[in-house]
């Protein structure tokens, strides 16, 4: 199978361009996949994408970039590479602003999926949250009530576009219920986020030498904020008999270009805090051993945490504010963590110091989520994406087709039970 | 009287766990389920009796299932009594793409 991929890649540094570097990894380890295409966002000048990869024994992995942040005709541009390069199936792993902060550039761009699947290969969105849900103040899109309501009806008639393709798939059980009960969708899908698990090593649960490091990861400054947690950590160190270490790893938002630079400055007293700016791929898993725990300090949420299972996958402990889709992926996952009431500093201190005090009980929330992390790994899911791919093209295919090796996985289903009605479902 | 007679015997191997499938229950699920499928190529899962599937329960279904059918056979489901089983197959639209049956009898009879 020759899979497409619209994304955003390292080493462009677009939102989700992680998670799409592990699920390609994954996906050019599977038998059934013969090539990988990138349809990523083309780079600012002066940076480029490595050259295609042929490394025997994955499947060839080639970038074409044909779309860019912030114009207008992203979704016409991307159905023309798909048509030129005809691959048997396509995944999107996008965002509400994947293609620009720009109400008009994000919306337009958002139509990409409707207008590939014109093309007749199953289309299959990946959308990592949805308007519905997202705060937008704190998400950095607006404040005005005026300008939300105009947003929200935008969201909604975007994710009715987004709702054409073949399927979609959200990482949250509460995604599909929404899609389900106020769309009428479907076609919504549950596949979870996964955790990474290349080039991880197993974790040791000891705490490496040197001052107790807390760590936080991501790109800031909308919702994810790291002033409170510098305050509480403030807190922390004041009755701290231990030397501590902050570790803010990551970059701006591309929403607030500056907040960093901004608050390195304002906090340029506070002894043991460290920025590292931007994580390369290779060097996010050992930053990860290094932490005793990892705080998530978001004010809201718009999906499932990356961040959260990159710490189970290295065995650490979490620290995480009381909100939503947080404490429902907790639930729903079997993570484990410590909550503290967002934005408030005095909570997350009080949080982060039921960890330091109590090795034994920070160990086992360790080993929990390293569980919950081991129990669906990336591998996992990618398998469900060629599966529903799969089952996609056998629904296409003609009678002869069915004996193809890559789509000998896709058997029709036999009905040997009674269809269940959609009412009858809790 | 020319005549040629053979038997064929479909080995069908029947799993029917009886506790939550989640994070913690799924390594030991999955060991069980390879250790099965170096016998057989096709696997009845009895899910009647299960109280609760998470992802990584489903997952372990998945990559059963996966493996199964590469080597030409299958694995079925019995769909669990619990809502809180059924769920999982809903949120996932799996039920769409097992072979789904409301008994081991039935389940057993197609292969």
């Amino acid at each position: 199978m020759r899979i497409a991929l619209v994304t955003t890649f390292p080493p462009g540094g677009g939102s989700l361009n992680e998670y799409a570097f592990h699920v390609v990894r994954s996906l050019r380890q599977k038998p059934e996949v013969s090539e990988v295409l990138l349809l990523v966002d083309e780079l600012p000048a002066g940076q480029s994408y490595p050259p295609d990869d042929e490394t025997p024994g994955l499947a060839p992995l080639r970038y074409r970039p044909c779309w860019r942040f912030e114009t207008l005709g992203n979704a016409l541009r991307i159905r023309r590479m798909v048509r030129q390069l005809q691959p048997d199936a396509l995944l999107f792993n996008i965002q509400f602003a994947s293609f620009g902060r720009g109400k008009l550039a994000g919306a337009l761009g958002l139509a990409a999926p409707l207008l590939a699947k014109t093309l007749g290969l199953p289309v299959v969105v990946l959308l990592h949250n949805l308007m519905d849900t997202v705060d937008l103040k704190s998400a950095g899109f607006t404040g005005n009530p005026l300008v939300e309501r105009v947003i929200r009806a935008a969201g909604t008639l975007a994710t009715r576009l987004l709702l054409r393709a073949d399927l979609v798939a959200v990482t949250m059980p509460k995604y599909v219920e929404l899609l389900e009960g106020r769309y009428g969708a479907t076609n919504a899908i549950l596949a979870p986020h996964g955790a990474f698990d290349e080039g991880v090593l197993p974790p040791t649960f000891e705490l490496p030498p040197g001052p107790l490091r807390i760590l936080t990861f991501g790109k800031f400054g909308t919702y994810k904020k790291v002033d409170t947690l510098i305050e509480a950590f403030q807190l922390l160190a004041k009755r701290s008999a231990d030397p501590l270490e902050l570790v803010i790893a990551g970059t701006d938002s591309p929403n607030t270009p500056g907040y960093l630079a901004s608050v390195q400055e304002r906090y340029n007293h506070v002894a043991g805090l460290r920025f590292t700016g931007y994580v390369p791929e290779e060097a996010v898993a050992p930053l990860f051993h290094e932490a005793a725990m990892v705080v998530i300090p978001y004010t809201s949420t718009t999906g499932s945490s990356g961040v959260l299972h990159q710490a189970g996958r290295s065995g650490r402990a979490v620290v995480l504010p009381r909100l939503g889709d947080l404490a429902d992926l907790i639930a729903e996952e079997g993570y484990s963590g410590v909550f503290f009431e967002p934005e408030n500093a005095w909570s997350l201190a009080e949080a982060m110091a039921k960890l330091i005090d109590d090795p034994t009980y920070r160990q086992e929330l360790a080993q929990r989520n390293y569980a919950a992390a081991r129990g669906l790994p990336m591998s996992d899911v990618v398998d469900w994406y060629l599966l529903h791919f799969q089952t996609l093209l056998h629904q296409r295919a003609p009678a002869p087709a069915i004996a193809q090796p890559d789509v000998a996985l896709a058997k029709p289903q036999v009905a040997l039970t009674k269809p269940q009605s959609a009412q009858s479902r809790k | 009287m020319e005549l040629t007679v053979y038997e064929e015997i479909v080995r069908i191997a029947i799993v029917s766990p009886k506790s939550r499938l989640d994070a913690f229950a799924a390594p030991e699920l999955r060991e069980r389920l390879e250790t099965l499928l170096a016998g057989t190529n096709r696997l009845v899962i009895d899910l009647s009796a299960v109280p609760f599937i998470d992802s990584a329960g489903m997952a372990v279904l998945v990559s059963a299932m996966k493996r199964a059918r590469q080597a030409g056979g299958d694995v079925r489901l019995v769909w669990p009594t619990d809502d809180a089983a059924r769920r999982i197959l809903y949120l996932t639209k799996f039920d769409r793409v097992f072979v789904m049956a409301d008994t081991v009898e039935a389940a057993t009879k197609e292969f």
